[in-house]
């Protein structure tokens, strides 16, 4: 009960937030990304922080919700909320697919099938005439439904609505059998198993949560953005910028990947937006037109992934249950 | 009246060319305490595995409560009522002692609540409520085996396959275990027992199977086995496989 409390109040809090902001495009734009990224990141925690199954391919659900959203409205101009149910559908085939197939084998089959089969979808996209190839998909209407495809603030409301819905999952199914039945698959298979425990079909459960999840973001992440295309939905970076953020926020608890994402996205944003270059610059630490000057400004803008595999490796020698783990043992 | 509840006939497992285990047969009555011993590498565990569905049996057939239960995964065999615990102790170790308990009980309800209720009834029952709230994975082993027992009682099974529950107690920590599993008889549940200890087995088993080198060497009552020279020729040397 602490926890829902807990979920709702902060959601009033986050949905106040725009209304001190006001219209300021740049920060409700990185707002959104972390909202996004938290949701994602939870989303994923279903599957590998309480089940331990580590999915390196979620980018296919998000990029499946994505396409699927993408090509129904531009083809045939139907309701956004259809189309991202036909995106949870789409995703949900996939993880199906999968699932049913690789949640069979023991060990880290999972990990490795996801990775082939988010390759597989990359590249079918990539390949296939009606989703765009390469040159991906535009949506060029402003207006759709009575949405004003303009404005900044449905899609923040929107990704608080998908994330304070994952969140109230996870709080849920920590609480009843299915959450403890993923927890001791997670555990021990064998032990698992020898209790009464369907191994894959809760496993293939938590995918399909998960994806379903996954997808609706990546329906909103099209509409929002209003381009996609297979670097930006489909691309391994983006499933391990998911998983990164779960587990330097805290694998298998309910807030570490808010608190993961609330850590990196903005973090990620100084670094490509070259903040922290520009801030050398200006202490006089190094010069604009010397050699270190240059390269900085050419190369730290895209060395955030660079930042995140050290803040990681950090996380992994001297916190192993993320930074909400450390919260937790402090107190 | 009284029943088979196992059934196993002719079962014979082999892992490639190893034979660990080769054509056993042997009923388990309803109520019984059955005794499965013999030597390191005789086939029990394997025959344990080969019962609940980790591993199917090569050949032959394994009948649970007028069931064939041959091709069964472990979690079916599980709900028709037949449980297990492992020789090497396996607690779900950031769960708390309470919450695998309950992992346990929910094989029997869907509702937090009731699980929570059986799990508490049975940690009481093997006295490890005191450490309800502690993280199974730092138990100290003996009340690991307490755990493992607890965990399977909660499914509220009607056979109980214990693998070694004993294996690696003290004198007392070992009474205790067997005063907990007399209680469980009491309640009217089936036990087969897979132990080294001699005299573990003779002061609390029924019935007793001799396994050696994955045959069925002997079967008899606890005084008829320890009077058997075949049977004391495998376990004291003496015999080709010393």
């Amino acid at each position: 009960m602490k926890q829902f409390a807990l979920i709702a109040m902060l959601a009033v809090i986050a949905a106040a937030l725009p209304l001190f902001i006001g219209e300021n495009p740049y920060i409700t734009g990185i707002m959104i990304s972390v909202l996004m990224m938290a949701a994602l990141s939870s989303a994923w925690n279903i599957l590998g922080g309480y089940a331990g199954q580590y999915s390196f391919g979620h980018a296919a659900y998000f990029g499946a919700g994505a396409y699927t959203t993408m090509i129904l409205i531009t083809l045939y101009n139907l309701n956004p909320i259809f189309c991202m149910a036909a995106g949870i559908v789409v995703a949900c085939i996939i993880a199906l697919i999968t699932g049913s197939i690789v949640f069979r084998l023991r060990g880290h089959y999972f990990a490795l099938a996801s990775i082939a089969v988010a390759e597989i979808v990359r590249l079918s996209v990539l390949n296939f005439e009606f989703t765009g190839g390469a040159q991906g998909i535009l949506l060029s209407d402003l207006s759709l439904w009575g949405l004003d495809l303009n404005s900044k603030n449905p899609f923040y409301y929107g990704m608080l609505l998908v994330l304070v819905v994952t969140l109230t999952i996870t709080a849920w199914l920590r609480k009843s059998k299915t959450g403890f039945y993923l927890q001791a698959i997670r555990e021990d298979q064998d032990a698992a198993a020898s209790l009464g425990i369907n191994i894959s079909f809760y496993k293939n459960r938590a995918l399909l949560i998960s994806a379903a999840l996954t997808s609706v973001l990546g329906s909103l992440y099209g509409l929002y953005i209003r381009f996609i295309d297979t670097s930006a939905v489909l691309d391994l970076r983006l499933s391990i910028e998911i998983i990164l953020t779960a587990i330097i926020g805290g694998v298998g608890t309910l807030w570490g990947p808010v608190v993961g994402a609330l850590l990196l996205v903005p973090l990620a944003e100084v670094l490509r937006s070259n903040l922290l270059g520009d801030a050398l610059v200006k202490a006089r630490l190094v010069s604009e037109t010397s050699g270190m000057g240059l390269f900085l400004k050419e190369n730290l803008a895209h060395a955030h992934v660079l930042v995140y595999g050290i803040i990681t490796v950090l996380c992994i020698l001297y916190l192993p249950k993320g930074i909400f783990g450390l919260f937790r043992r402090v107190k | 009246m009284i029943r088979h509840l196992l059934h196993i006939s002719h079962v014979s497992k082999h892992f490639g060319g190893n034979v660990a285990v080769s054509d056993v047969s042997f009923s388990v009555d309803e109520k019984q305490v059955f005794g499965l011993i013999g030597p390191n590498g005789a086939g029990k565990s394997t025959l344990f595995n080969c019962i609940t569905g980790f591993f199917p049996a090569s050949s032959g057939e394994v009948i649970f409560d007028n069931k064939k239960i041959n091709a069964l995964r472990p979690d079916e065999v599980c709900r028709l009522g037949m449980v297990r615990t492992w020789q090497r102790v396996k607690p779900l170790g950031s769960l708390t002692v309470l919450e695998n308990v309950m992992i346990g009980a929910f094989s029997i309800t869907s509702v937090t609540r009731e699980a929570e209720a059986i799990a508490r009834e049975n940690l009481h029952a093997v006295g490890l409520m005191d450490y309800a709230g502690k993280l199974a994975g730092l138990l100290p082993i003996g009340l690991k085996k307490k755990l493992e027992l607890a965990r399977v009682l909660a499914t509220h099974p009607k056979m109980l396959l214990l693998d070694e529950i004993c294996g690696g107690l003290n004198p007392t920590e070992t009474d205790i275990i067997l005063e907990i599993i007399r209680g469980i008889r009491q309640k009217g549940a089936t036990i087969v027992f897979i132990e080294h200890d001699m005299k573990a087995v003779t002061s609390i088993c029924d019935r007793i199977v001799v396994l050696n080198s994955g045959e069925k060497l002997a079967e008899g009552t606890p005084e008829e086995i320890t009077n058997n020279p075949d049977v004391i020729a495998a376990y004291l040397g003496g015999g080709h496989n010393a």
